[in-house]
């Protein structure tokens, strides 16, 4: 892609509507601060590479979580993750307050317990993308969508209720 | 959806908020590190192209004039050889790329980039019977020594291509086994997404 300013505004103005839910897949799917930055460009790069293709077949939404967890799926089997030694609860989820803090942090690492394939449903899911979005990201059928997401609502439970 | 889907979905996005700045930032990093791969891409396509054009027209040069039958056979398979790598080091690159995350939905990108991933270890898997007439020629130039000139000069080449042929045999065997690991993680993810 040319670096034009047009193609950067486009790029900027989607980067900075998306930057939070990427991040929030980013600590998803990468342990420590480091990985996750990189992980964070990854997607960028990604997506930076992929626009000049965008047609507007499907949201930009779908299109755009198509290829952060493209980017996060695949890039587990590329690199090795290097060592966390953060503090489980980090500054992120102590900015939320005590109580939210803590219970995002149970649901981290529910999430980081699942196999990446459920971890994956689970996180579109958790960003409020419906069966049939899902399955637009994924190409999981989205019956088996709905199925899966009911296993995991049963597992999460303990986590909704955490104080 | 429901409640409790609205509740956990309020506990997840209650967390990593992304300031302006940091955006940019990393916007500028992410131009920055396209146009260093796109650069060294290019850089590694010339470099193939340039062998094209100034090594395989002197190889079969050399393969129409050489002083005898032997160094021309050996010049001729050379060039062949040559010619062979450079296509097979572009193939990979062009797997390489293909293989890279897109807008496909996530089964399709990991059946893609496992397909790609096959390919390149076919490739290496065969590397060292496609690369061999570059080393059998060099071999023969070897035994041209031997019979036209001294005996030493022989053993020298024989031994340096016999390293050469074992190196890339190694270096070619040690990428395939990394490149077969990443497969298997990307068919595994593939099962357990489906």
């Amino acid at each position: 892609m040319t670096d034009t300013p047009d193609d950067r505004g486009h790029f900027s103005e989607l980067m900075e509507a998306y930057a939070s839910p990427i991040r929030r897949l980013c600590a998803a799917y990468a342990e420590s601060t480091a990985d996750r930055e990189d992980l964070f460009q990854d997607i960028f790069l990604a997506v930076w590479r992929a626009l000049p293709d965008f047609r507007g077949d499907a949201s930009v939404r779908t299109w755009l979580y198509r290829i952060a967890h493209n980017v996060a799926l695949t890039s587990r089997a590329r690199h090795r993750r290097r060592q966390s030694r953060e503090s489980p609860l980090e500054d992120e989820d102590a900015a939320a307050g005590p109580e939210m803090g803590l219970r995002r942090l149970a649901l981290k690492r529910a999430i980081a317990a699942m196999t990446p394939g459920d971890r994956t449903l689970t996180l579109l899911w958790l960003e409020g993308l419906s069966a049939i979005e899902i399955e637009e990201v994924t190409g999981v059928k989205s019956a088996t969508v709905a199925v899966r997401l009911s296993r995991i609502r049963k597992h999460l439970q303990p986590v909704e209720v955490t104080p | 959806m429901s409640n409790d889907a609205s509740s956990l979905s309020a506990v997840w996005m209650s967390g990593q908020r992304v300031d302006k700045e940091h955006v940019m930032s990393s916007i500028d990093t992410v131009l920055e590190r396209d146009r260093a791969a796109r650069q060294r891409e290019r850089g590694i396509r010339v470099g193939l192209l340039l062998v094209l054009v100034c090594l395989l027209p002197t190889m079969l040069w050399a393969a129409a004039h050489g002083v005898t039958p032997l160094v021309r056979a050996a010049y001729a398979l050379m060039a062949a050889g040559s010619a062979v790598a450079v296509f097979a080091e572009w193939m990979f690159l062009d797997w390489s790329r293909r293989a890279l995350p897109g807008p496909a939905d996530a089964c399709s990108q990991l059946q893609r980039t496992a397909s790609m991933l096959a390919r390149q270890i076919v490739l290496m898997k065969t590397a060292p019977i496609w690369s061999s007439p570059i080393f059998v020629g060099v071999a023969m130039i070897g035994l041209w020594l031997y019979r036209d000139r001294a005996h030493s000069e022989a053993f020298v080449l024989w031994a340096i291509t016999g390293a050469g042929w074992v190196a890339a045999g190694l270096g070619t065997a040690s990428a395939r086994a990394k490149l077969n690991k990443r497969r298997l993680q990307m068919e595994q993810l593939l099962s357990e997404l489906q």
